[in-house]
């Protein structure tokens, strides 16, 4: 049995799991989704055993393909020696809160071979298209010493931002002869994908999909000089065909790209208090606020202290010169900056607040803002947020100072709140 | 944090029957109860049972068994125990003629669900399992 | 004209709606009454719904097309349906000891049913020892099937097998008849589960090799029977697995038809003439207890049939439009709870089969939904076929329901239903098409979610489970006899010892021609099964070699 696995205390890490000991490792996991363990505490001990894994996200819409094309990589990851564990989100049922899990089933024989780990998660409600709890599973299945690890998210490339920031390297599964959908679905992939893959390449219009997508990505902005090229392969999963050579270009994609960026992305651990994950009552606020909502934005990660929010732009975003409307820009950072001041469970009032804008974004650009705490005493905090696009572009930067009432936020009706962080703030 | 429960079910068949209408409805079932599912074809091996139970650490194991493949369940018990895993509960759905039933209780089986049994009677007995089962790790 | 109790004379108009008023007064609201394919039934068919003045002409007569009432003249007034009780058990040392029996008793053909280990393409060394031999009979070399089938003269005896592609059972069979001097033309039985399709929607247990390989040898397996055994039905179409997984009669029924017309369109794309296999087309299907749907279905089915394979077939010949069929009574009408009602529900449906004019009947033993058959139960079932025939004397009027204005109208209504399933299923390109792309699957999930919902809410009554329920005794319940495990053994352990012994030069030849006709279009690949099976070649070994080249049929995990 694992050890130390009560919230709040020091974490301590099984020998067991870093043997990489299977029951060790899925007790781990479960004790992360059961909330046994406080999943920031178990990442922070887990840290010195976290960056050795190749992390990969496949995403791609419902009939792409994603989980043939996952079984075939399995089949060349374990002839070369790899070993793998994998991660295969499935969507949660919106009225009863359950969920199928049938991912595993369709990596076939693989699946039991003793050098492939699979556990499937459901989504629970979790926006961004993975679980709540998958960046914590996958620095477990690091620190257990898999060579490669494969994240199989839901969706069809719209709201999968998440896999930017846990992925090493990202895939996205293109079925072929699309049509007009190709046009509906380029937004997402080209933001997201380090590696387009067509897939059932052996169909009539594989051809011309391929076309299409490498059209598309020459029409957006140059990425910058030694910056990777983001390639489109084909794939036939039941042939065999193209997936050596995908499994080639990963391997190029992450000795350029870097192992571990998920790292490197983590905001500085809460200076003060416990880490706590006051996670979905923040995003319950987000949902709450009408006006959030009527624009469409959604908020995808939330600590204490920092808030991520996105919106995907539509024509009615737009000024009459065809750009993001400045309101827009200034509305997606002002919500990161009430999120993140509000996180600590006290109503934060906004008293001042500046915006530079430095790049114009269009319709169906995502944007994304970032809330940083800058300082915080008792009765002031400062936050700064970048606003960017899905490039990498800083669109806008905002600061902002709140003052800090002694009100509780009120929290909405369902939304379940850590205990012992509500009306702590600093303390 | 508060957390719902939610009980992670393997739902799956052994031997060499394939009607699987039973153990699709059952999955259905409890996904509907608010339950996480994991749902196999029939015909896996024990060892591979044994397997996604591990990686998967489930609550229960409900095994649907139409033909006599009840008859190797006690084998899986083993394999089960053999594993570590004697403390994933495993409850046998479908046509066990009562002689076996005695047999598979003796085994370790915690009930044989008959056919025209009620799903809301599964999802909480399934409820039950989940409930004393993580309590029990908690406890240890 | 009628006359009123008052001794005025009435019209047929005030007849009609006097009874309406009547009806009305007893009923206060009046049911909602559905079939199980959705058709709504009247209390009450007049000649007002089928009128005999202007349809008896079109109905036509037995044995003359469109065959509503009879697929023959003299139909079971002539030669009564066959009695073909698929029985199996053991070892086939205690198979044929049963099937001695069960002939001895009426049965008039045989029907093997082989154990679940042969049917997932294992040879008996693979498997679960505790698994062989429970709910049928271990057969995996051709010795093997000589022994079950002792003292049976297969020249004489119409012997069904029941096994999928590649059918070694067959082979094996057709291995013992050279071996015993009998000729393949004499030959007679059906290739029951020839339908790969059926299996791939509805009975997963049955689908061994990938859909583009059972198409491929199913074809084979027509080409080789019309040449070689001419009393043979290689097709057995098969309605029903899909009813038993929730299908409705009428779905079930379009998609048997469909499957049909696609089993012929790839015969015809082979080069094969309609005349020359649709003759030895046969049907296989459920018959529920929803009696009066029942008989209607196989009724406007006839009709149905006799029109594609004439106008959209192309086949002249009138022996290639008759739809025949073996039925089954329903095995998913039947119940744990109280199971002796079960004989009561074997009755009727047995009943409903007979009265929609099949060719043969297999009833279930009243203990089938307890575990595999018992010989007591498998006694009582033929016992009733018996009693329905030669007490009930259901043999002695052709189609007696025939005119019925009930039986009449719902044999319309469930052909219109038919047919619109059909058209559904066509324009998705074709029955094969239709099932690659999930879109059977999906129709046959949503039925069965309606009727369970039925009867979980006791709208539709199930005795014993959702009403009249009692304490239930459970010593009523007969014991299952399990294979002796010693014999068993003994069996492996001679398994072993044949397959030591025999030529390897011969099996490995065998098995190689197989491996290279599963990827030559020119090769019969039936036609090298059967020369593995006299080869001395096991029936997993033929079963992998053919799951290697052409892919294993898995399963799609649908929820």
């Amino acid at each position: 049995m694992s050890q130390g696995a009560h919230s709040g205390g020091d974490q301590t890490i099984a020998p067991a799991l870093l043997a990489g000991d299977r029951r060790t490792i899925a007790r781990t996991i479960s004790q992360i989704e059961h909330g046994a363990v406080s999943a920031g505490a178990l990442s922070a001990a887990l840290a010195p055993h976290l960056g050795r894994a190749h992390v990969l996200g496949i995403t791609g819409a419902p009939g792409a393909g994603k989980s043939t094309l996952l079984h075939a990589m399995l089949g060349e990851l374990l002839a070369r020696g790899r070993s793998i564990g994998v991660v295969a989100v499935d969507p949660s049922s919106p009225i009863s809160g359950g969920a199928v899990l049938g991912d595993r089933v369709r990596m076939g024989e693989h699946g039991a071979h003793p050098d492939v780990f699979i556990r499937s998660l459901a989504t629970r409600g979790h926006l961004g298209g993975l679980s709540r709890s998958t960046e914590e599973i996958v620095d477990v299945l690091d620190a257990a010493g898999f060579d490669t690890i494969i994240i199989e998210t839901v969706g069809a490339g719209q709201s999968e931002v998440e896999i930017m920031r846990v992925a090493d390297t990202r895939i996205v599964a293109c079925p072929p002869g699309l049509g007009d959908s190709v046009q509906a679905i380029k937004a997402g992939i080209l933001e997201i994908a380090d590696v387009l893959v067509v897939t059932k390449s052996d169909l009539p219009g594989a051809d011309a999909t391929a076309r299409d997508l490498k059209d598309m990505l020459h029409l957006r902005a140059n990425p910058a000089a030694g910056a990777w090229s983001v390639p489109v392969l084909r794939s036939c999963a039941s042939t065999g065909e193209g997936v050596a050579e995908l499994i080639d270009r990963l391997d190029e994609h992450v000795r350029i790209a870097g192992r571990g960026q998920r790292l490197q992305a983590r905001a500085k651990p809460a200076a003060t208090g416990p880490a706590a994950d006051v996670e979905p009552w923040v995003h319950a606020l987000a949902a709450a606020d009408p006006f959030v909502r009527s624009l469409g934005i959604t908020c995808t990660q939330a600590g204490r202290g920092s808030a991520t929010v996105t919106l995907r732009l539509k024509p009615q975003h737009l000024n009459f010169n065809g750009t993001c409307h400045g309101g827009v820009v200034f509305t997606l950072a002002d919500t990161a900056f009430g999120l993140a001041s509000n996180s600590y469970g006290k109503v934060a009032a906004g008293i001042d607040a500046h915006i530079t804008y430095q790049q114009a974004a269009r319709a169906g650009d995502c944007l994304q803002a970032h809330a940083m705490e800058v300082s915080r005493s008792r009765k002031l905090a400062v936050y700064r947020v970048d606003v960017s696009r899905a490039d990498g572009a800083v669109v806008s930067s905002f600061t902002g100072t709140v003052y800090i009432t002694g009100i509780d936020v009120a929290v909405p009706a369902g939304a379940a709140v850590s205990g012992d962080d509500v009306g702590r703030g600093a303390g | 944090m508060n957390q719902a429960v939610i009980p992670k079910v393997l739902v799956t068949k052994i031997g060499f029957d394939g009607h699987d209408r039973g153990s699709r409805v059952v999955a259905a079932g409890l996904r509907d109860a608010g339950m996480e599912v994991i749902y196999t074809p029939p015909w896996q091996e024990i060892a591979t049972v044994v397997k996604l139970a591990t990686e998967e650490d489930v609550d229960v194991i409900g095994i649907s068994s139409l033909a006599t493949d009840h008859l190797i369940v006690p084998k899986l018990m083993s394999a089960l125990r053999e594993a570590g895993l004697a403390d994933i509960a495993v409850i046998v759905g479908g046509i066990v003629p009562d002689e076996d039933e005695a047999t598979l209780l003796a085994a370790g089986v915690a009930r044989v669900f008959h056919p025209g049994s009620a799903m809301a009677d599964i999802a909480s007995y399934v409820r039950e399992l989940t409930a004393a089962g993580r309590s029990r790790r908690v406890a240890a | 004209m009628n006359k009123s109790i008052d001794g005025k004379l009435l019209s047929e108009a005030e007849v009609f709606a006097t009874w309406q008023r009547d009806y009305a007064a007893s009923m206060g609201a009046d049911k909602q009454v559905v079939n199980r394919s959705g058709v709504p039934i009247q209390p009450i068919y007049t000649s007002r719904d089928w009128n005999a003045g202007e349809r008896a002409a079109d109905l036509g007569m037995p044995g003359q097309a469109p065959f509503t009432r009879g697929i023959y003249a003299s139909m079971h007034r002539g030669k009564t349906w066959s009695q073909r009780q698929l029985t199996g058990l053991g070892t086939p040392a205690e198979y044929n000891a049963r099937l001695l029996e069960v002939l001895a008793q009426g049965a008039t053909a045989v029907s093997p049913i082989p154990c679940n280990s042969v049917f997932r393409g294992y040879d008996m060394d693979e498997s679960h020892i505790e698994l062989l031999g429970t709910c049928g009979t271990v057969i995996n070399t051709t010795s093997h099937m000589d022994r079950a089938l002792q003292g049976v003269d297969l020249a004489q005896i119409s012997c069904a097998q029941n096994d999928p592609t590649p059918f070694t059972l067959l082979a094996f069979m057709l291995a013992t008849a050279r071996r015993r001097g009998t000729d393949w033309k004499m030959i007679s039985g059906t290739s029951n589960q020839s339908d790969y399709l059926s299996h791939y929607v509805a009975n997963h247990m049955f689908f061994r090799i990938a859909l583009p390989g059972a198409r491929r040898i199913l074809t084979d397996h027509i080409e080789f029977c019309n040449r070689f055994l001419p009393r043979w039905n290689p097709m057995s179409v098969v309605g029903q697995h899909t009813q038993q997984a929730g299908a409705t009669p009428a779905e079930s029924m379009a998609f048997t038809l469909c499957t049909a017309i696609q089993n012929a369109r790839d015969c015809v794309a082979r080069g094969m003439d309609p005349d020359q296999f649709l003759p030895r087309f046969t049907f296989f299907f459920d018959v529920s207890i929803s009696f009066f749907e029942e008989i209607a279905k196989f009724r406007a089915a006839r009709r149905i049939w006799a029109g594609i394979a004439r106008d959209q077939l192309g086949a002249r010949d009138p022996r290639s439009w008759r739809f025949k069929f073996h039925a089954q009574t329903s095995g998913v009408d039947l119940t744990r709870q109280q199971p002796l009602n079960n004989i009561s529900r074997v009755t009727v449906q047995a009943m409903a089969g007979i009265l929609g004019g099949l060719q043969s009947l297999h009833t279930d033993a009243f203990d089938e939904a307890l575990s595999c058959p018992s010989e007591f139960g498998a006694r009582i079932a033929i016992a009733t076929q018996n009693v329905l025939r030669e007490e009930a004397h259901l043999t002695d009027v052709i189609d007696p329901l025939g005119g019925s204005y009930y039986v009449e109208t719902l044999t319309d209504q469930m052909q219109a239903e038919i047919e619109r399933v059909m058209k559904i299923v066509e324009e998705a390109g074709g029955m094969y098409k239709a099932v690659e792309a999930g879109l059977v699957q999906g129709m046959i999930g949503e039925s069965a979610r309606r009727f369970q919902q039925q009867v979980d809410s006791g709208a539709q009554t199930v005795v014993g489970v959702n009403a009249y329920c009692v304490e239930e005794d459970s010593s009523a319940r007969p014991v299952n006899t399990r294979p002796d495990r010693a014999s068993m053994q003994s069996l492996i352990d001679e398994f072993k010892a044949f397959k030591a012994e025999r030529s390897q030069g011969d099996v490995q030849r065998a098995l190689d021609a197989l491996a290279r006709a599963a990827g030559d279009a020119r090769d019969n690949v039936f036609g090298r099964v059967v020369e593995a099976a006299e080869a001395g070649c096991t029936h997993g070994e033929i079963c992998h070699t053919l799951r290697r080249e052409m892919g294993f049929g898995n399963v799609q995990a649908i929820v």
